[in-house]
């Protein structure tokens, strides 16, 4: 059994979880635009790359652990229960369909108008990891709106 | 289908009361009760534990 507290306090952690997540989305595309919209000369440098890896890396981790960062066991499980868990699994999917689907745009597109490895990648890993980032952040927001 | 927040309302219980009692957060309670999510057999079985009633009382099937 939890204290009422734990529950209260899960309840505002979920919340300001769906919209940091759901900003970092935002966040990330914009990001991931702007890298697109710049020269491929200074595109790849190692600072922008190195960046971007961590971020991939960080929004993988937290979406495989539904938020590593918070503490407290006890708040941590709540935040974590069957309706998050089953909501990480559903943008997980959703992820891994954005990234084949999208590994497949990529490899179409590859006939006509060559890409380098490292743009098709940067492409196939962010809309994957993006898709199922926003699809988290909207589906926990949704749910903290009923009722 | 179910009858928790009859259930609860009957126990004189809020939602996070319910919540912190079964182990999940006061989101999940709201959307079982809303019947937007299908809880788990487990949590079913803690749900109607927790309130006094069994599972078959608490959950049915629309024919």
């Amino acid at each position: 059994m939890h204290d009422v507290h734990d529950v209260e306090e899960a309840e505002r952690m979920g919340r300001k979880r769906s919209q940091i997540f759901f900003v970092l989305a935002i966040v990330f595309f914009a990001g991931q635009s702007a890298y697109f919209a710049s020269s491929p000369a200074t595109r790849d440098s190692h600072a922008r790359m190195g960046a971007w890896i961590i971020l991939v890396f960080l929004i993988m981790m937290l979406l495989a652990t539904g938020g590593f960062l918070f503490r407290g066991r006890n708040v941590r499980d709540l935040l974590n229960d069957e309706t998050s868990r089953l909501n990480r699994l559903a943008s997980q999917a959703l992820g891994f369909w954005v990234t084949i689907v999208t590994a497949l745009a990529v490899y179409i597109e590859s006939i006509f108008d060559p890409l380098t490895l490292n743009e098709g990648l940067h492409i196939i890993v962010t809309l994957g990891v993006g898709a199922a980032l926003i699809s988290f952040a909207m589906r926990e927001r949704r749910a903290h709106r009923i009722g | 289908m179910n009858r928790l927040r009859e259930a609860r309302d009957h126990k004189g219980w809020t939602q996070a009361e319910l919540a912190a009692r079964v182990g999940v957060s006061r989101k999940t309670i709201n959307t079982v009760e809303n019947r937007v999510f299908t809880p788990s057999a487990t949590l079913a079985i803690k749900l109607a534990k927790a309130l006094g009633m069994s599972v078959e009382e608490l959950f049915w099937i629309e024919p």
